[in-house]
């Protein structure tokens, strides 16, 4: 019976919650195409492993991670490979290269290193608590906390540049 | 900067949902829940059906190119009996369904061809009642993987195209001198085997994905992270067949140990690694 409840839950979470697990797909892949495949892939590997879904309460963080598994799975395929992380940080540092007359979105988020990507779109944007951002990326707290608030930091580092710009 | 958050949040609310995506959701649903229905299909399949019926399909290019391997072993062909055809704007089936002829064992053949026939028409009728509701292709048919003296294989595809595809594989073995179907099990002295070929599977996947990082299975990865459901084991049934070089093959079906874009998976077991625990060598060596 068990099952049966896991299965119906695991069915209407996702049913639910389709626009935000489309999005958070979509942060990744940053195409629609891709970003459909990545959510019937996770469905049916959902719906396959739902037995490793120990605790029914944390449906949410559980299926998330198996969101952002496919798209990273996705992202390897299609070798967009991330640079070195501190070279991309330098990148950003530096700070000199493009001038957006917005904050865009695709722009500002897209150039963010994967890892502060991943705090910021889940702890931000489909406001998990942090235990949660934590249990889908699989790392603990305290790393995720501090990946926030270097995430932050860049973020802020990047917006700073831009409205300097803007203002002069 | 919260007002920044604030906007580029208002910004990742605003990334358009397509209107395929509710279609998408409730098609991975439908099939996911589907795929643990599959085997109790077969009592449902006499509704009435729109029946394409070609007769014995007597194009002498298959029939040849089926029969056509002299050998010890009786000759088996494999013909085309039915066609299910639909094809209209956003509907394609094309459904072939195979008949195997020349058994010795007619009990056996009869088995396997309503087999067949079954598959067919349960497929065609899980089509009628899905096409309904939106656009769908559906295209089935057969191949014969392997036709020596010893043996002879024959392989069923299912492929279906919604936003994106699925692909199923079905596969019987059979042994043509004692005219036996092969089953996983029969091969070997015990369950043994299916923790020895699982974890040659597991070999085999690491060394592939280590010779091609574009490719991804559900394994285990270097960071030891086993959050997400891997690969653990075969069915004690699993898909497979012997080819034409007596060696096993073990198939995954599209999704079931790796991402879609790998598609169906195909395993080869070197002989060396089943020998202890095999009954006869006759199959597979």
């Amino acid at each position: 019976m068990r099952n049966i409840d896991e299965k119906s839950m695991v069915m209407q979470f996702i049913s639910l919650n389709k626009d935000s697990i489309y999005r958070l797909a979509y942060s990744y892949v940053r195409n629609k195409d891709d970003a459909l495949d990545v959510v019937q892939d996770a469905i049916y590997k959902a719906m396959k492993t739902k037995a490793s879904l120990k605790d029914p309460s944390a449906v949410k963080s559980w299926f998330y991670r198996i969101v952002v598994h496919t798209s990273l799975d996705f992202l390897r395929k299609r070798k967009k490979v991330q640079p070195m992380e501190d070279e991309k940080l330098q990148t950003f540092m530096d700070g000199a290269e493009d001038v957006y007359s917005d904050i865009d979105i695709e722009k500002t988020l897209e150039e963010l290193p994967e890892k502060y990507r991943s705090v910021i779109v889940l702890r931000f944007f489909e406001d998990l608590k942090i235990e949660e951002v934590a249990d889908v990326l699989n790392e603990n707290v305290n790393t995720i906390k501090t990946r926030l608030y270097q995430a932050l930091h860049v973020l802020k580092g990047e917006m700073k540049d831009y409205i300097s710009k803007e203002e002069r | 900067m919260d007002d920044q958050l604030e906007k580029l949040k208002q910004q990742y609310k605003q990334i358009p949902i397509p209107d395929e995506l509710d279609f998408i959701v409730n098609q991975a649903l439908k099939k996911s829940y589907r795929r643990k229905m599959r085997s109790r299909w077969i009592s449902a399949a006499s509704a009435a059906v729109l029946l394409f019926l070609i007769g014995i399909n007597v194009s002498t290019s298959v029939a040849n190119a089926f029969s056509a391997i002299p050998g010890v072993g009786p000759l088996i062909k494999v013909l085309t009996i039915r066609e299910y055809i639909v094809n209209d704007d956003s509907h394609n089936a094309n459904i072939k369904v195979p008949g195997i002829t020349n058994l010795k064992d007619k009990a056996l053949e009869l088995g396997l061809n309503e087999k067949y026939l079954e598959e067919a028409k349960a497929l065609y009728d899980q089509f009628q009642e899905e096409s309904s509701k939106a656009a769908l292709g559906v295209d089935a048919g057969y191949t014969v993987m392997t036709d020596t003296d010893d043996i002879f294989a024959i392989a069923r595809y299912v492929v279906e195209t919604t936003g994106s595809s699925s692909e199923n594989m079905k596969y019987d073995t059979i042994d043509k001198k004692n005219q036996i179907l092969l089953t996983l099990p029969l091969l070997f002295k015990d369950d043994q085997y299916i923790e020895v070929i699982s974890n040659n599977i597991k070999e085999q996947m690491k060394e592939r994905v280590k010779a091609d990082p574009d490719k991804t299975y559900w394994i285990e990865n270097e960071e030891g992270d086993s959050s997400i459901e891997v690969f653990q084991s075969i069915r004690a049934n699993q898909n497979f067949y012997i080819n034409a070089d007596n060696q096993l093959v073990i198939s995954f079906d599209k999704y079931e140990v790796a991402p879609g874009y790998m598609g169906v998976q195909e395993f080869v077991i070197p002989a060396k690694v089943l020998s202890d625990i095999l009954i006869s060598h006759n199959y597979v060596n």
